[in-house]
C-alpha cells in the first residue's frame, strides 16, 4: 500500500498519445486508475505474507521466528509485508490452526504459510484460502501430496521417516550392529516414524534395531529414562547404539548408559540438540544429533512464497525438504556458532 | 495434645505406632497400618522375581527401582501429608522444572556459584509455597484448583523467564565436585546420592509425623478441620506450612536433577503429579484424608518405582507396560485395603 503513489500510476498517461486535448481525460483516468489500484493493491503488487505457527516461548519456533524475521526483509524491500500467526495453546490444535488460517484470510493476505499438523481440521480451511486466490505453502508440517491435493504450491519442511533413515544409515556407517530407539511418546505418528525411520535405515545398513516404548509414567521423569535405558542395555550386551526421540531424553539416555559402564561401547544419538548434547558431541559423549533445521523452513517458505506471488517464480523443487541435517564432531563447531545467533 | 478431642482416625493410627503398652505380636505387626502396603509391595516383587530376573535385586537391578522411588519420594512425603490433612499440591508439577531451571540458569547461564544457583531454586520452592499456602487458607478454594492455577502459573513463568533470558527451554549446568557430591554423584556408579536424603527424610518424617504432637496435628485436620481448629490446632500455619514443604521438596528434586543430568528443560515434572498421588494411595493415604502413614507412603513409592522399572527386567513385549503397570497397581492397592479393613475392624479377644 505505501508504495502506491501517482508516480506508479501515470505510467499508462505517459506511454499515452501526445495530443494535449487528451492529456486531461487520460489524466483523469490515470487518476481513477489510482484509486482502483491503490485498494487493491495489497492483493495485486506486494506480497502480503502470514505465517501460522507454533508459541514463540519454545525452542522449535523460536529458531522458526528467527527465520520468519529474517525473510522480512526481503519481502518487505519488494514492498511486501509479513506477519507471524502464532497458537496460544497446543490444547486444540487443528481447530485453532484453522481459526487462525480464517483470521488470515479475512485480513486479506495474499499468501499463507501454514504447518499441516492436523490435516482433518485444517484442510478445509486451507482449502478456503486457495479458493479465494491466497497463495499457500504447507511447512514444516505436511508432505508434497497434501499440498498437491489441497492446491498449495510446495511443501517445505522435513520428513520424520527419512530423518530416522538417515540416523540409522548413520549408525550403520559407524559400524553399530543392534540400535535402541527410545520412544518416550509411543503412538504418537511423528516419534512412531523416527523410530521406524532409524530401525530401516539401520537394517539397510547391514545391522538390526529395535524400539524401547516407554509408558507415560516416565515422561519427563529423566531418572525414569535413564534407568530404563540402563537396564535394557543390562539385559541385552548387544545394543551397541541409542537414539532419543528428543533432546531431553538424550541427557537422561547418556546417564543409563553411564551407568551401564558403556560408555565405550554403546553410541548415542538424538532427533534434536540442546546445549547438553552439542557439548556431549563436542566431547566425543555422543556420536550426532539430526536436525530438522527450522530456521530454514520458516525463511524458505516465506522467501518463496513471496517470489511466487510478487515475481511469478516457481522452484522445480518439491518437496523442500530441510532436513535431515546432522550434526556431529566434523561441523559441531559452525553449529554452535549457528546457536549463539539464535538460528540452530 | 494427648486429650481425646481428636477424630477417631486418629486414634487408630496412632495407638499402634505409639502406644507402649501395645505388646509385639506377628498378628499385631499385620494390623499396623502399613502393613497393607508392605504385603501390596511384597506381591508386586514376588511377580517380577518369578517373571523378571535376579539382576532385579543385585544392586545395579536394584539402583533401577531405588533411584526412581527416591526422587519419587521426596516429593510423595509431603503430597501423603497434605492430603491426611485433606488437601492437595500439583503444583509440583512445575515446581520440578522450575526448582532445575532456576539452578541452571543461575550457575549455568549466568555461571554464579552453584551455592546462589541452589539457594534461590529452594527460595523459589519456598515462595511459591508460601503463595499455595496463604491462597488455600485465606480464599477457602479448594486446593486442587488453587494449585492447579500456581501449576500453569509457574510454568509459563519459567518458560517466558528461560526464553527471556536465555533464548532456549533447554539450559545446560556443570556443577563444581562439591555439589556434584552433595547432590549429583553416582555412589558405586549407579546409586544415585539423592537415595540418601530421601532415607534421612524418611527417617525425619517417621519421627516428626508418628512421634510429635504435629503429627497428630496433620491427622486431626484431615479428619475433621473444624474441630481440630477448636481443639486449638493451629490448622492455618500447619496448612502454609505444608505446602512449603511440598514445592520446596520438588524444587529440590528438580534441582539436584540438573546437577546430575548437567541439564535442565522446561517441559519435565509433570509426570509427578500423578505419579506421587498414586504412590500415596498404594501406601495406604485415604483420598478423603485422615488416615495414612509415613512407612506407608515410603513402601507405596518403593512399589510404584519396582512396578514401573520392573518390567524392563521381564520379557514381556515393551508395549504392554503400561498394562502391567495399571494391574500391578490395581492389585497392591487391593491387598492394602484389604489389611487396613481388616486393621481397623479389629478387636483383641478379651483377656
Amino acid at each position: 500500500m505505501e508504495n502506491c503513489s501517482f508516480f506508479e500510476a501515470r505510467h499508462p498517461a505517459e506511454t499515452g498519445e501526445e495530443n494535449p486535448m487528451t492529456l486531461l481525460t487520460t489524466m483523469t483516468k490515470a487518476l481513477a486508475t489510482t484509486v482502483a489500484i491503490c485498494l487493491t493493491a495489497g492483493a495485486v503488487f506486494a506480497a502480503d505474507i502470514a505465517v501460522v505457527g507454533g508459541k514463540t516461548d519454545d525452542a522449535f519456533w523460536t529458531k522458526i521466528k528467527k527465520g520468519v524475521d529474517d525473510s522480512r526483509f526481503v519481502v518487505e524491500a519488494n514492498g511486501g509485508e509479513v506477519s507471524y500467526l502464532q497458537l496460544q495453546t497446543y490444547d486444540n490444535l487443528g481447530p485453532d490452526a484453522a481459526g487462525l488460517i480464517r483470521t488470515a484470510i479475512s485480513q486479506g493476505v495474499t499468501g499463507i504459510v501454514i504447518p499441516n499438523w492436523v490435516p482433518e481440521a485444517e484442510d478445509e480451511a486451507i482449502k478456503a484460502a486457495v479458493d479465494a486466490g491466497i497463495k499457500v505453502i504447507l511447512m514444516n508440517a505436511g508432505s508434497l501430496e497434501k499440498a498437491k491435493e489441497l492446491g498449495a504450491i510446495n511443501y517445505v519442511g522435513s520428513d520424520e521417516y527419512l530423518a530416522g533413515v538417515a540416523g540409522g544409515e548413520y549408525f550403520g556407517k559407524g559400524g553399530q550392529k543392534n540400535v535402541l530407539c527410545v520412544n518416550t511418546l509411543p503412538g504418537s505418528a511423528n516419534q512412531e516414524a523416527r523410530c521406524k525411520g532409524v530401525i530401516d535405515g539401520v537394517t539397510k545398513a547391514g545391522g538390526a534395531g529395535k524400539q524401547l516404548p516407554l509408558p507415560a509414567t516416565s515422561f519427563g521423569d529423566p531418572t525414569a529414562i535413564a534407568e530404563a535405558v540402563k537396564a535394557t542395555l543390562t539385559q541385552d550386551g548387544t545394543i551397541d547404539g541409542v537414539i532419543t526421540i528428543g533432546a531431553g531424553d538424550a541427557d537422561a539416555a547418556a546417564s543409563g548408559i553411564q551407568q551401564a559402564g558403556k560408555v565405550e561401547n554403546v553410541k548415542l544419538g538424538s532427533f534434536d540438540f540442546n546445549e547438553a548434547a552439542l557439548d556431549r558431541i563436542k566431547n566425543s559423549a555422543q556420536l550426532f544429533a539430526i536436525d530438522q533445521q527450522p530456521y530454514l523452513q520458516s525463511l524458505l517458505s516465506v522467501t518463496l512464497l513471496a517470489s511466487h506471488i510478487d515475481f511469478g517464480t516457481d522452484l522445480p523443487v518439491k518437496p523442500v525438504l530441510t532436513g535431515p541435517g546432522i550434526v556431529d564432531a566434523s561441523n559441531i563447531d559452525s553449529t554452535l556458532s549457528g546457536v549463539s545467533k539464535g538460528a540452530r | 495434645m494427648n486429650s481425646k478431642t481428636a477424630s477417631q482416625p486418629i486414634a487408630m493410627v496412632q495407638t499402634p505406632i505409639t502406644s507402649p503398652a501395645a505388646s509385639f505380636s506377628v498378628g499385631g505387626l499385620f494390623r499396623r497400618p502399613e502393613a497393607g502396603a508392605f504385603l501390596g509391595l511384597f506381591g508386586v516383587f514376588v511377580f517380577f522375581l518369578v517373571f523378571g530376573s535376579l539382576e532385579f535385586l543385585k544392586p545395579a537391578g536394584a539402583a533401577s527401582w531405588l533411584n526412581v522411588a527416591a526422587n519419587l519420594g521426596i516429593v510423595a512425603f509431603p503430597i501423603g501429608l497434605l492430603m491426611i490433612a485433606g488437601e492437595l499440591d500439583i503444583s509440583i508439577g512445575s515446581m520440578i522444572p522450575a526448582g532445575s531451571m532456576t539452578v541452571a540458569i543461575i550457575s549455568g547461564y549466568y555461571g554464579l556459584p552453584i551455592w546462589i544457583g541452589i539457594a534461590a531454586s529452594l527460595g523459589l520452592g519456598v515462595f511459591v509455597g508460601l503463595v499455595n499456602g496463604f491462597l488455600v487458607v485465606r480464599t477457602n478454594v479448594p486446593s486442587l484448583i488453587v494449585t492447579l492455577g500456581t501449576l500453569f502459573a509457574v510454568a509459563g513463568l519459567v518458560l517466558g523467564l528461560s526464553v527471556l533470558l536465555t533464548g532456549t527451554t533447554s539450559v545446560a549446568l556443570k556443577a563444581p565436585e562439591l555439589a556434584k557430591f552433595f547432590f549429583g554423584q553416582f555412589v558405586a556408579n549407579t546409586f544415585q546420592v539423592i537415595i540418601f536424603w530421601w532415607l534421612a527424610l524418611t527417617a525425619l518424617y517417621i519421627y516428626v509425623i508418628h512421634y510429635s504432637p504435629y503429627g497428630n496435628w496433620i491427622f486431626a485436620m484431615g479428619g475433621d478441620r473444624v474441630s481440630a481448629r477448636n481443639a486449638g490446632i493451629p490448622t492455618a500455619k500447619l496448612t502454609i506450612a505444608l505446602f512449603v514443604l511440598s514445592s520446596t521438596s520438588a524444587a529440590f528434586v528438580g534441582m539436584c536433577q540438573a546437577i546430575l543430568f548437567n541439564s535442565a528443560q522446561v517441559s519435565a515434572g509433570m509426570s509427578f503429579i500423578f505419579n506421587s498421588i498414586i504412590s500415596v494411595v498404594v501406601g495406604g493415604v485415604l483420598l478423603t484424608g485422615g488416615f495414612g502413614s509415613i512407612v506407608g507412603i515410603f513402601f507405596g513409592t518403593i512399589t510404584f518405582a519396582v512396578v514401573n522399572q520392573g518390567i524392563y527386567f521381564t520379557s514381556f513385549d515393551r508395549n504392554w507396560s503400561s498394562l502391567i503397570i495399571g494391574v500391578m497397581l490395581l492389585l497392591a492397592v487391593l491387598m492394602n485395603n484389604t489389611f487396613r479393613s481388616m486393621a481397623l475392624s479389629y478387636s483383641p479377644k478379651k483377656k
